[in-house]
């Protein structure tokens, strides 16, 4: 009747039921997406940390200690930005600092400390000195001459290991090579923000907390000298700079600079109550033998993911450093350099569509592409470091070139123009402008696909790699196992000790670094595009 | 000679032949008045087009141009949309060569030396032809480093400082950021980016400097600050500039070229004469406006 008999106040209805509908659907599978991952997780944690033991007493006590302060400091957070900002800077320079050592420590496994301070030496320190330099006096030969001396450097230093017979202590190496370029580099952040005593202050303290940390470390911790050097190397110092930095600035968020304190404390406190009271406590499959004991198969109790850890890092950094220069490479040529019309123009978007279709083929398809070519084809050793990095390598890569390509093409073309209107060659077009503007989408997308390489599992099974081995790979030529395939190898374990807990306690490790890798790619997205 | 080298050329190469690339070729200089349009005498010419035209794919965007440039004087090219004009300026320093589809015949002559002749270097030529854009298009880095762009590439690092504190008192962008060099260039205002942009063009010091609508995205105060810079400029520089604005091209050019529809010059003449009678009837009519 309204919609005919309209009068000039009566505008009528217009239905927007379907919109509406629409609208409620997304919501619920959004809604249902996450919910189930969250059930997921619970479920998973339950399992690892073994709190189907715990007394709900204990439940209480860390809900009291540590859950409602943290959710309160946070709340405060969130209504006050600069609190906020602080307190989630200071945990990040602690966590960070955190990662840092145990990434390092890692890789010091695998490489060798003496040959890295002789190729440090001789090839790392001169090059970044060159660069500097060629930085502070606009002398343009710099950029030449530095990967010629490093690489030149480099071999010397390779080939300097043969005739020197004696080396420092470890952490003393660690002090040098690590602890004076991250105490000039703190020393520079710095000097830009205030001045030159302030620099000078944080470089000498740097090291200083450094050396203290080397020597008093061992007596306190029970740690090693190196690894509490690495400590307060990049964990004390970093954060100790930071707070004075916002005591003395007279931030208005100090007040954030508890946020660890409340966590950490929180921690603490719920620990000495969970004591007094004797509560009964969850029995953790996620213990600190469990990162460091090799898989026993005989004892749940005792096993460990210390070599698949070590086997993992040490593969997705060779996958990272691989897929980077090739795929940006790649990226690179295809956006900047080929040709968009005519019969190359054809080629190129032929190449494309493969690349598209590669990234799209199964997993298992690269591992046998893997199999039937480094090792049946190349004679290569089954299951060795170096077969598993290329062939997770060739599995990421078409991921990495298309989300480089996109990085690429979202540059204005506006800044390309004029940087050739200046008179700019293409390669320096592309180094001045295109990389530097494209650079957080190539990283974010390289490290959202290394997520997806340290994951793989068929890949790695077909070309030969042993689900459990029992000491971390020391060479690219050593058998190697990662963290996926030990919890497959536990999984089949006939005990439900294994089955459940320490499976549940690898899945937990796993995801702990997948996420801690999703951060960093937040982290240096959000660094970037806040540069720019 | 480096031939169309612009992919692989590196700076030390192209800088060393920029010097000698485009000589002054005296035997070229005496063509028949007649057919140049204008009163530019050839001892005068910076730039001239012999019959160029241009085709993108098969849709002919400029057609039979022929032209003088004075030297030192601002000289408006004006007319309709797509009637060609930024295509030519784009020609001037072989913008259109990164244009896959562009096509050029024809001559075009920067102090007589046919710039699309086979030992031209597109890139040398570009650092002595500098071109501000429609869009402000400063690079998201600090004041400082977006005017010393072209300088670094061209290896003029001395007295950095200097040039670039000159380069900005030249675009009249001195004292707004003489205390924040060290800030990101896109945080200025439109028409700070603008200049800034213009400074970075003039850093390396060219000879000509194109300009492509470069007031169209700013407001009247920005703009009129551009106009004022403009006619600084012409004292030093040859300034040619594009603009869909009639009364700009009137209030700041020595000479106007009209474009129009079809990619034609259908007249280019003083100004003033330009303006006020013109020989043409459709220049007239546009002028006018009864139509464009």
């Amino acid at each position: 009747m309204a919609a005919e008999t309209q009068s000039d106040t009566d505008f009528g209805e217009v239905s927007q039921l379907k919109g509406i509908l629409f609208e409620y659907l997304s919501l619920g599978a959004s809604l249902l997406g996450i919910l189930s991952l969250a059930a997921l997780l619970v479920y998973v944690a339950v399992d690892a940390f073994g709190l189907e033991a715990a007394d709900p007493l204990w439940f209480l006590i860390y809900f009291v200690t540590l859950v409602v302060p943290t959710l309160g400091f946070v709340g405060y957070g969130v209504k006050n930005r600069a609190v906020g900002t602080v307190g989630g800077t200071s945990l990040l320079y602690l966590l960070g600092g955190l990662a840092a050592t145990l990434a390092l420590s890692i890789l010091f496994i695998i490489f060798d400390a003496q040959q890295w301070l002789l190729v440090y030496t001789v090839g790392v320190l001169p090059a970044a000195l060159v660069f500097i330099y060629g930085r502070m006096k606009e002398w343009q030969q710099a950029n030449l001459l530095t990967p010629i001396v490093f690489a030149v450097g480099s071999m010397l230093g390779v080939f300097l290991k043969g005739p020197l017979a004696t080396f420092p202590q470890k952490w003393i190496i660690y002090l040098w090579t690590l602890g004076v370029p991250v105490a000039a580099l703190l020393g520079s952040r710095a000097l830009n923000r205030d001045g030159r005593d302030a620099a000078v202050a944080t470089a000498v303290g740097t090291l200083a907390i450094a050396v203290a940390a080397a020597l008093a470390g061992p007596a306190l911790t029970g740690l090693n000298s190196d690894v509490t050097l690495l400590l307060g190397l990049f964990v004390g110092a970093p954060t100790l700079a930071y707070v004075a930095r916002v005591v003395r600035t007279g931030h208005d968020g100090v007040a954030g600079l508890l946020m660890p304190v409340v966590i950490f404390g929180g921690m603490l406190l719920g620990a000495f109550v969970v004591q007094q009271v004797a509560v009964a406590q969850p029995e953790s499959w996620v213990t600190w033998s469990y990162f460091t004991n090799p898989p026993s198969q005989l004892s749940a109790e005792e096993a460990g993911l210390f070599p698949a850890i070590v086997g993992s890092v040490f593969v997705i950094t060779n996958v990272a450093i691989m897929t980077l220069a090739l795929g940006v490479a790649t990226s690179i040529y295809l956006e900047e350099y080929a040709a968009s019309s005519g019969l190359l123009g054809k080629i190129t978007r032929l190449i494309q569509v493969n690349i598209s279709n590669l990234a799209g083929v199964p997993s298992v398809v690269y591992g046998l592409l893997g199999l039937a070519l480094f090792i049946n084809g190349l004679g290569l050793g089954l299951g060795i470091v170096l077969v598993a990095s290329i062939t997770l390598s060739l599995l990421i890569l078409p991921i990495v070139i298309i989300s480089s390509q996109e990085a690429i093409r979202s540059v204005p073309n506006e800044l390309r123009q004029a940087s050739y209107g200046m008179g700019a060659t293409r390669w320096q077009t592309i180094r001045n402008v295109v990389l530097p503007q494209s650079l957080p989408g190539i990283l974010t997308g390289t490290i959202l696909a290394l997520g997806r390489a340290i994951g793989e599992t068929a890949p790695l099974l077909m070309i030969g790699a042993a689900t459990t081995t029992f000491a971390p790979p020391t060479g690219y030529f050593d058998s190697v196992t990662v963290m996926p395939l030990q919890i497959y190898a536990w999984s089949s374990q006939p005990s439900d000790a294994f089955r459940y807990g320490v499976v549940a306690a690898g899945v937990v490790t796993l995801l702990i670094v997948l996420l801690t890798m999703n951060s960093v790619a937040i982290l240096v997205r959000n660094k970037y595009q806040n540069e720019s | 000679m480096s031939q169309e080298n612009m992919t692989t050329s590196d700076p030390e190469t192209t800088n060393t032949e920029s010097d000698q690339l485009i000589d002054t070729d005296p035997g070229r200089g005496g063509l028949d008045e007649s057919s140049g349009r204008g009163s530019v005498t050839s001892a005068n010419t910076v730039i001239e087009a012999r019959n160029v035209n241009v085709w993108y794919n098969d849709d002919q965007a400029l057609n039979d141009i022929d032209m003088r440039i004075p030297k030192k004087q601002v000289t408006a090219m004006i007319g309709p949309s797509g009637c060609g004009k930024s295509t030519f300026l784009r020609c001037i320093n072989r913008m259109n060569d990164l244009v896959d589809a562009a096509r050029i015949e024809g001559e075009l002559l920067f102090n007589g030396k046919n710039v699309y002749d086979s030992d031209v270097d597109p890139v040398a030529l570009r650092r002595r032809i500098g071109m501000v854009f429609q869009h402000p298009n400063p690079f998201p880095k600090s004041i400082y480093d977006n005017v010393a762009y072209g300088l670094r590439l061209q290896g003029k690092t001395d007295n950095m400082d200097q040039r670039v504190e000159d380069a900005l008192k030249s675009a009249a962008l001195w004292d707004e950021v003489k205390d924040r060099l060290d800030e990101s260039g896109t945080d200025l205002s439109g028409g700070q980016q603008q200049r800034l942009c213009i400074a970075r063009a003039i850093a390396p010091d060219p000879e000509v400097l194109l300009m492509d609508e470069p007031a169209s995205a700013l407001d009247p105060v920005a703009t009129s600050q551009v106009e004022d810079l403009i006619a600084d400029l012409a004292e030093e520089y040859t300034v040619v500039i594009v603009t869909h604005n009639m009364q700009q091209a009137a209030r700041i050019s020595d000479k106007t070229a009209v474009f129009l529809t079809g990619g034609e010059l259908v007249e280019f003449d003083d100004t003033q004469k330009i303006f006020e009678n013109p020989e043409s009837q459709r220049v007239e009519d546009y002028i006018t406006g009864k139509f464009g």
